[in-house]
């Protein structure tokens, strides 16, 4: 175990994974705010996907 | 001859489960009439409380062995044990979602963090009580509202307490129209309530596409130990959204998911045996369960009024308390209080995007608990 199972323990682990989980959801956000930015490539025929097969 | 036929009377009454009832085993039988009664009359959650209310029931008839080993529910446990049903279910949830929402809206993606101190609060009390790190962990998960990540973060960290937990977890999404209002009024102006939040822009297709697998990258490098959930809410997703296999995405979504169901709830009422669960343990359970509800719906909302704040009184606070996962449930209920505040505030695609988030904000806080607590 890497965090000790202690009370110490349990607030150093809730503060540990309270700051990541902030970190990677923003890292998510950000990652969505290039999503427009995909459009530019072109886009996609929904009438051609539900016919091709 | 009388005594030889009163004998075998004796010997088979003996191999009958009435001699070995005791009141455990009837107050178990009790609390599944009870969920069953709340599925059915008050429509708080039915699809689950039914099928895990019935096999509890019946799992407490002492000779059914039905959750013994080699038994019919003991089968159906397996693909609890084995983890393999909480990724299945993700995969049908994934096949039902439209995270447009979320995609469309980048700026509310934060409250799917925000809403989860409730995980961490309930994770510092379990332990004061006493629990172990990794049952701590795992009772937290609880004010994650989402049900096969609490399922599958105790199958890793605490498997002994999947009854409680699951009960616990389940139970409370099906009462969050109950629990949540009062905390999201108290915490609220009216006129932060009233906010009309503007259109939000139109996803592509392409987007809709990407979106999946780009997540399913992150996630599961960063944190593997729950790659299997994201992994398959994600595919399940990308069925839905590339349009090419309809099929495959109806299946996830409705046959097979409707059969996931029912695998589950019978797994999960069958481990409700009295032995285990009529225990002080299971009471602490379930008040830290409702202590990581409420102070991950406070959390969610004060995550909104910042938000509101620095937007200029852009967004509503609402939307916050959709944070915590339960999707749809927690975005229908900041639909619900908003619309009885004005009742032409329609903020359910708004609420969705955080609510989405939370899906995600469970998954990574549970999986950075897996990863700091040493589970593979």
């Amino acid at each position: 175990m890497i965090i000790p199972d202690t009370v110490e323990g349990s607030i150093l682990l809730s503060v540990i994974d309270f700051i990541l989980s902030f970190f990677i959801i923003w890292g998510i956000g950000l990652v969505l705010y290039a999503f427009p930015l995909l459009n530019k490539l072109g886009s996609v025929d929904e009438d051609k996907l539900k016919g091709g097969h | 001859m009388f005594e030889e036929i009163g004998s075998l009377l004796m010997d088979m009454l003996n191999q009958t489960g009435v001699v070995h009832l005791w009141y455990g085993n009837v107050v178990m039988m009790a609390v599944g009439a009870i969920m069953i009664y709340l599925a059915i009359v008050k429509k708080y959650e039915p699809l689950l409380l039914v099928g895990i209310g019935f096999a509890c029931i019946v799992s407490n008839a002492p000779g059914a062995g039905l959750a013994d080993p080699g038994g019919l529910f003991w089968y159906a446990y397996q693909g609890v044990a084995l983890v393999i049903l909480p990724p299945l279910i993700f995969l049908g949830v994934g096949a039902m979602t439209d995270f447009g929402p979320m995609i469309s809206n980048p700026s509310l993606v934060i409250l799917g963090a925000a809403a989860h101190l409730g995980i961490f609060v309930a994770l510092i009390g379990a332990k004061m009580l006493g629990f172990t790190l990794g049952e701590a962990g795992a009772i937290g998960i609880i004010g994650g509202a989402d049900g096969p990540m609490a399922i599958f973060v105790t199958m890793k960290l605490a498997p002994h307490l999947l009854p409680q937990i699951s009960v616990a977890a389940y139970s409370y999404m099906a009462l969050m129209p109950l629990i949540q209002p009062p905390i999201m009024k108290a915490f609220t102006t009216k006129k932060e309530r009233q906010i009309i939040m503007k259109q939000v822009r139109p996803v592509s297709r392409l987007e809709k596409i990407v979106f999946p697998m780009v997540i399913a990258v992150v996630v599961d490098l960063l944190l593997p130990g729950v790659a299997p959930l994201i992994t398959m809410l994600m595919l399940g997703n990308l069925f839905r959204e590339c349009g090419v296999v309809d099929r495959l995405a109806t299946t996830a979504a409705n046959d097979l998911m409707n059969i996931i169901v029912i695998t589950l709830t019978v797994a999960i009422g069958s481990t409700m045996n009295a032995d285990t669960f009529l225990t002080v343990k299971t009471l602490e359970i379930i008040v830290l369960g409702l202590i990581a509800f409420g102070f991950g719906t406070f959390s969610g909302i004060i995550g909104g009024r910042v938000l509101c704040w620095a937007s200029g009184g852009k967004v509503n606070p609402l939307v916050g308390s959709a944070g915590i996962a339960s999707v749809p449930i927690a975005a229908r209920v900041a639909h619900v209080v908003a619309l009885k505040e004005n009742p032409y505030n329609f903020l359910i695609m708004h609420a969705m995007g955080p609510n989405l988030a939370g899906v995600f904000g469970t998954a990574i806080s549970g999986g950075i608990m897996l990863a700091l607590i040493g589970v593979k």
